[in-house]
């Protein structure tokens, strides 16, 4: 079967392209499932399958993907019944591509993985179903926007949303339907169960710049399952870094909160870096829980300014003390950090580096988390 | 066919096997043995006829056979097997969706180059604003400077020499009348330069905002959203 997958998926994107063309000609329905342009569905389930056929060995491994895998799909109003149409289409697709290679025998296999694919991923969803709604409704109840590319959204959820601090949401807008992008909760739980999202706007992205520019108090907006994994290590007595660069500022805020709530905190410091200094788009809110918290010391950082001279310092004066250079630069300077768990989130080049240099600095990776943000959030 | 029991075919149908089972032949004239010889060559004529016609009609058939064959397998026009028009439904509807990702793709790669021209434009006002105000603030200083140095240079002419205990040393109070002067100019000049700057700055600011307005996604006169796409 691996083989016969390495032989088909060679042709890469027509492979997939074939895959929902009959899918669509047998079942023309589905067609409304999915966004207009297909190119990105198409790389995630090319991405998908590869995962499923190379670890097809490794059960243990597989099976959580798997369930993962049903339980994301609910929210795209995906059912038991939608299920044998996608394993036909599957098949047809591997028999097209496969040439003379295909027999009877390879059929026979692929059909029965196919259907304990499907079996597992539709457990997983109908366990989800019985304690989790498939998606939440939500409408805007606030929106600030904080530059002229970064937004501050507060959304009240139609019923309770419970999350982790530190997990994220796939969120929707009515006017980009079918577009799904992951947005992380920036405050713990509240008691009125509103959630806050730090949206920046990606350029040529299609949601990000309905989210900043175009969306206004009252809007609805789709959220699904909150999920992740940069949560709080809750056995740890450790003290705390949190290192975020730009709107990575939102799950580590959360996590922030969360930790306030604590009888006793741990010593905290949080680095919030930006390009320039408008990108600080929090840094007042920070300042005053700064001044709040005894136990939390706060370094704003911008990477693409000069130091402070002239009328420029002017001008930023009252901002407090900006410090100039690369987040992951700025973070090892104030070391050493060898007795803390760190969480880091960011661009994919901020965090990168800042792993690197924490390890240089002797923090073991076991106490590092992390997570980036690029297509996610388009 | 001059005998009444050779086989009556009509224009267009064919001799059947059992037509040639029942031809009864008339028995030769008296004299002779066997069968008419007259009826006999009649009849292995028709039958030769027939022959032709069914051989011909064989070939015509044939012919149509591999003509349908090589239409079906350009797949151009005609009757498609089952099969073959789903896979041309396919191949049409994946022409189609490759069609959409391009047009979503060059949209995307537009929006995209224009608003980092936008960001380059924005990065280039916000700079030149933030030299223009560094350059108004040295001006400020110069000006007062020179106001200052003035305003000493004259208070030693008029103050006459003496010395009045019940007041600030001659050194310190000509300091103070020079740091007055200084500061005074400078927060006119400053004052002035920037109630003009801040001026224009908020026209402007006014300009993108209505212009922003105008073309904000969702947002029409009416207040209703438009349509996805």
């Amino acid at each position: 079967m691996k083989d016969s997958f390495a032989q088909v998926a060679g042709e890469g994107d027509s492979v997939a392209l074939f895959f929902y063309s009959d899918l669509f000609v047998r079942n023309p329905h589905l067609r409304d499932m999915f966004p207009i342009g297909m190119s990105g569905q198409r790389d995630k389930l090319l991405r998908a399958l590869g995962h499923i056929v190379s670890q097809v060995d490794d059960l243990p491994t597989l099976v959580p993907f798997l369930q993962q895998l049903g339980r994301d799909h609910r929210r795209f109003g995906i059912l038991a019944e939608h299920y044998p149409n996608v394993g036909a289409s599957l098949l047809a697709t591997l028999r097209h591509f496969s040439g003379p290679s295909w027999d009877e025998e390879i059929e026979g296999d692929w059909n029965a993985a196919y259907s304990l694919v499907a079996k597992v991923m539709l457990e997983a969803a109908d366990e989800n179903a019985l304690s989790t709604p498939a998606w939440w409704n939500g409408h805007v109840v606030a929106v600030e926007r904080r530059r002229f590319d970064i937004c501050v959204l507060r959304v009240q959820p139609d019923r309770p949303l419970p999350y982790q601090p530190g997990q994220s949401v796939a969120l929707e807008v009515p006017s980009r339907l079918r577009h799904w992008r992951y947005y992380s909760m920036a405050n713990a739980p509240r008691h009125d169960q509103t959630v806050d999202f730090h949206v920046r706007l990606v350029d040529g992205g299609p949601v990000s710049p309905v989210l900043v520019r175009g969306t206004e108090t009252g809007d609805r907006v789709r959220m699904g399952s909150p999920i992740g994994t940069l949560t709080l290590d809750q056995e740890s007595g450790r003290n705390v870094l949190l290192v975020a660069g730009s709107t990575g500022l939102a799950p580590l805020k959360a996590i922030l909160e969360q930790l306030a709530g604590r009888p006793t905190p741990p010593r905290v410091h949080l680095f919030f870096g930006a390009r320039t200094r408008d990108g600080l788009y929090d840094l007042e809110d920070l300042t005053k829980l700064a001044g709040e918290f005894p136990w939390l010391t706060l370094v704003p950082a911008v990477s693409d300014e000069p130091g402070g001279h002239g009328f420029s310092s002017l001008l930023n004066s009252g901002d407090g003390d900006v410090e100039h250079g690369n987040l992951s630069d700025v973070v090892a300077r104030h070391g050493p950090w060898d007795g803390h768990d760190a969480y880091v989130c960011g661009p994919s080049a901020m965090v990168g580096h800042t792993v690197e240099q924490l390890a240089r600095l002797g923090v073991p990776r076991d106490r590092i988390r992390l997570e980036t943000f690029a297509d996610a959030q388009r | 066919m001059n005998s009444p029991n050779l086989p009556v075919v009509s224009e267009g149908s064919r001799l059947t096997p059992g037509e040639l089972h029942s031809v009864v032949f008339a028995r030769a004239a008296l004299g002779r043995r066997g069968y008419d010889e007259e009826q006999v060559r009649n009849f292995l004529q028709y039958v030769e006829r027939e022959l032709v016609q069914i051989f011909g009609d064989k070939a015509a058939l044939a012919d149509e056979v591999n003509r349908l064959r090589a239409l079906a397998a350009k797949g151009t026009r005609g009757v498609m097997a089952p099969e073959d028009a789903h896979f041309q439904a396919v191949r049409i509807l994946s022409q189609a969706q490759q069609t959409a990702d391009l047009y979503v793709a060059d949209a995307e790669r537009y929006t995209r180059e224009l608003a980092h021209e936008a960001r380059l434009h924005r990065e280039a006002i916000l700079s030149d604003a933030k030299g223009r105000a560094e350059q108004l603030l040295e001006e400020a200083h110069r000006k007062a400077a020179a106001v200052a140095d003035a305003a000493v240079r004259t208070a030693e002419q008029m103050a006459p020499p003496v010395a009045r205990p019940d007041t600030v040393p001659d050194g310190e109070r000509r300091a103070m009348e020079r740091e007055i002067a200084y500061l005074r100019t400078y927060s006119d000049v400053y004052r002035t330069h920037l109630r003009s700057y801040l001026e224009a700055l908020l026209r402007n600011v006014d300009e993108w905002e209505s212009s922003e307005r105008a073309s904000l996604p969702g947002v029409t006169p009416g207040g209703t959203a438009n349509p996805p796409g």
